[in-house]
Parts: C-alpha cells; sequence; structure tokens
C-alpha cells in the first residue's frame, strides 16, 4: 500500500487522538475505543481518524472475529504506522520543549 | 423499571438511529459509504443508552460532512476488500466545481442577504418619507424673501378639566363625569406674509395648527382617582404628531410635566385614546401631517 507522509492539520482533538494511540502504540483501537479514551464526539473523531488515515499516519483494517459467534459485529481498527509514530513523537516533543519567554 | 424504560426507549430510537447512520453513510463518497456504515453501526453496538446512540448517530451525519469537504485533498483507504488489493482510493467521486453545492449554499445566503437589504432599505426610505412632518419643511416663498409676522409660533392650547375638589371627610370619590368642563381655546396660527415689492407676485401661506376636534374622548374619564384623592393639580403638556386624517403617526410625549407623575401619565393616556380625533394642520387649507403640543390642565372644582 502506497503510504504518503503528508502533514495534518494539528487540532487539540488531533492531538487527543493522537495521545490515545501513544500510550500503547501497538494496539489496535476501534473508533469507539477512542472515543471512550477521549471522549471526543463522533462527528469529529471520524474525520479525524480518516484524516491522519490519509495522511498515512494510521492504518486500519477490519476485525478478524466472526461476528455470528461473538454477537456483535465486527468493528474497523485503527493502529499507528511507523510513520504516524515518528510524526506524532515529532510534535509532541515540540511541545515538550516549552516556551522561550 | 429504570431499565426496562431504557429499553422500549432504545427500541423506539432505534428506528431513527440506524436510518440516520445509513443515511449519513450514503451521503459519504461512495467508496467509502459501506465501510463508514458498518464501521458506525458496529461502533454503536458500544453504546447502551438511547439518547447516547442517538447523538452517535447525529454526529455520523455532520462527519459525513466534513469527510465529504476533505474528500478532495484526501486519499484514504476504501473497504477491505479495496485495500487488499493494495489500492488507494482517491476520493474524487463526487464532482468539486465551481458550483459545488457548497458553492451554491453560499451564493443562496449571500442573494438572501442581499435582498433583505435592499427590501430593508427601500422599507425605511419609503416610511422615512411618508413619516416626516410636512410643516418641519421650510415653506418657501418666492420671491418675496421670508418674512414672519409676530403671530408666528406654538400656541398651547390648553384642555381645562374641573373637577369638584374631594371632601376630605367623606372618602367616596365625588362624581367627576357629570362636571367635567373642557374648555378649549382655539386661536389658528395665520402666517401672512406683508407685500414689501409691490410688482412682485405675491403668495400668501396661512397656516392653522391643529388641535382635539370633533369626538374627543371624554376627558373626566382621565383624571386618575389617587390624584383626585390627593387633591393633585395641574398642566401636562403633551406633544403629538397627527397625519391629516387626525389619527396619531407617533406615541404622544410628555413636553413638559405638570409636576405629577399620575397626571402626566393621564394626559397620554387622554393624547393616546384621542387618535383619530384630531384637526389636523392645514397650509392653505390643505390639511397636513403635523406636530404639536397641547396642554391638558388638571384642575379639581372648588
Amino acid at each position: 500500500m502506497v503510504k504518503k507522509d503528508t502533514s495534518v492539520r494539528m487540532s487539540l482533538q488531533t492531538l487527543r487522538v493522537l495521545e490515545a494511540f501513544l500510550e500503547n502504540p501497538s494496539e489496535q483501537l476501534a473508533g469507539a475505543q477512542v472515543h471512550q479514551r477521549t471522549r471526543i464526539a463522533s462527528g469529529t473523531l471520524y474525520p479525524i481518524l480518516l484524516r491522519l488515515e490519509s495522511a498515512g499516519w494510521f492504518v486500519s483494517r477490519w476485525e478478524s472475529i466472526d461476528p455470528s459467534s461473538a454477537g456483535r459485529p465486527r468493528r474497523r481498527l485503527y493502529r499507528l504506522t511507523s510513520t504516524g509514530l515518528r510524526r506524532a513523537s515529532e510534535v509532541f516533543a515540540s511541545f515538550n520543549r516549552g516556551v522561550l519567554v | 423499571m429504570s431499565q426496562r424504560k431504557e429499553r422500549s426507549r432504545r427500541t423506539d430510537l432505534d428506528g431513527v438511529t440506524h436510518w440516520l447512520i445509513h443515511q449519513a453513510a450514503q451521503r459519504a463518497p461512495e467508496s467509502l459509504s459501506s465501510r463508514l456504515e458498518e464501521e458506525w453501526l458496529a461502533d454503536l453496538e458500544s453504546r447502551s443508552a438511547a439518547l447516547s446512540r442517538l447523538r452517535f448517530a447525529v454526529g455520523c451525519c455532520w462527519a459525513t460532512m466534513v469527510i465529504v469537504n476533505d474528500c478532495p485533498r484526501s486519499k484514504v483507504p476504501a473497504a477491505s476488500a479495496a485495500v487488499s488489493t493494495g489500492g488507494v482510493l482517491t476520493l474524487t467521486d463526487r464532482g468539486f466545481g465551481y458550483f459545488s453545492l457548497r458553492s451554491a449554499t453560499l451564493f443562496l445566503i449571500a442573494g438572501l442577504h442581499f435582498a433583505l437589504f435592499y427590501g430593508m432599505i427601500a422599507t425605511l426610505s419609503h416610511t422615512r418619507r411618508s413619516t416626516t412632518p410636512p410643516d418641519l419643511q421650510n415653506i418657501v416663498v418666492k420671491p418675496v424673501p421670508a418674512v414672519t409676522s409676530p403671530s408666528q409660533g406654538t400656541v398651547l392650547k390648553d384642555w381645562i378639566i374641573n373637577v369638584p375638589k374631594p371632601d376630605t371627610e367623606t372618602p367616596s370619590l365625588p362624581p367627576i363625569q357629570s362636571d367635567v368642563r373642557a374648555e378649549y381655546n382655539e386661536t389658528p396660527v395665520v402666517r401672512d406674509l406683508p407685500v414689501s415689492p409691490p410688482e412682485t407676485p405675491i403668495h400668501i401661506v396661512s397656516h392653522v395648527a391643529g388641535r382635539p376636534g370633533a369626538g374627543f374622548p371624554e376627558t373626566g374619564d382621565f383624571y386618575p382617582s389617587p390624584a383626585i384623592r390627593a387633591g393633585e393639580e395641574g398642566l401636562s403638556t403633551v406633544s403629538v404628531c397627527v397625519d391629516v386624517r387626525g389619527r396619531l403617526t407617533s406615541a404622544p410625549t410628555t413636553e413638559k410635566s405638570s409636576g405629577s407623575a399620575r397626571l402626566d401619565d393621564a394626559a397620554l393616556r387622554l393624547a393616546r385614546a384621542a387618535s383619530g380625533h384630531y384637526r389636523a394642520a392645514t397650509d392653505d387649507g390643505q390639511p397636513v401631517n403635523s406636530c404639536y403640543p397641547f396642554g391638558v390642565r388638571f384642575q379639581l372644582k372648588k
């Protein structure tokens, strides 16, 4: 899959989504789980997830379960890519530098 | 009990919630439509409260609008089948030309604003033209130079309401209606311009100020009972603007207070109630809109 490392507009909500993924970078999260961690409403959350995915920071795949045996539909799981991990770390590192007065 | 209520509410709203999510997904770019619907329906299951589910569905509708706006510049892997083939779909399956839905909405809103603004300006200019009292405009007399007679000016007219003074020992109010006597001094203002050069044509403008006319309401009804008991008397001067048919064109105002708020209010009530019974001012015998003051005297009969 071709990945494009494009810049992403960093809003507060985007930072909160990235923060949720950076707690455990290898973890795969569904939109509902991201919502539980960030409390971002669905109207804002899904566009951010799609934006980060289109920028190559995330990849997504369907959950590999049998819906009939699990008793629920399969979820779409998102995971940080290596590019996303590097770029997100850079973003948070830039914030940690502080402000020179 | 509350769980049962919540369950029944959830059943009621579930149809709406699923319909909203379906509609939201349908409005998304075609390549994402099925993926988003399945993803949102799966995430919906993590919510139990009916209102929370409904809020989620409404949020999905909003998300669709944002995603559609992001589409021209984003590339998102579509459904799993597409991803498995290794393709990255460019989401340009919706036309976003100069006349997209967004542009059309923008033009529509701008057009509505323009129409409203134009209508407001037109209405305001018409109102201003029709409500300008003609007697405030300059009276141009050609070619005679402007000379005014000493009688020019506003004549104050008094309405004298004589009410018998209440007996301090008996609390009952005196009969007012029968003793009310209204007097009005009709002194029309006539402006006659003298003839200065005999060879030039003369135009005499006679102006008769407006005044209370026929059918003016019973003035005794407006003498406030508390003011009668307190023995309040005074002259309240009220300014009114009336049209050619003797109707008020604006709310009357107190020009000079009588010293008693009750009497001033009563005079204003009288002035308002008399709308349609004023006699219009005239210029050269033609009724015109005008503003003029008149006095309402509240006086107890000795």
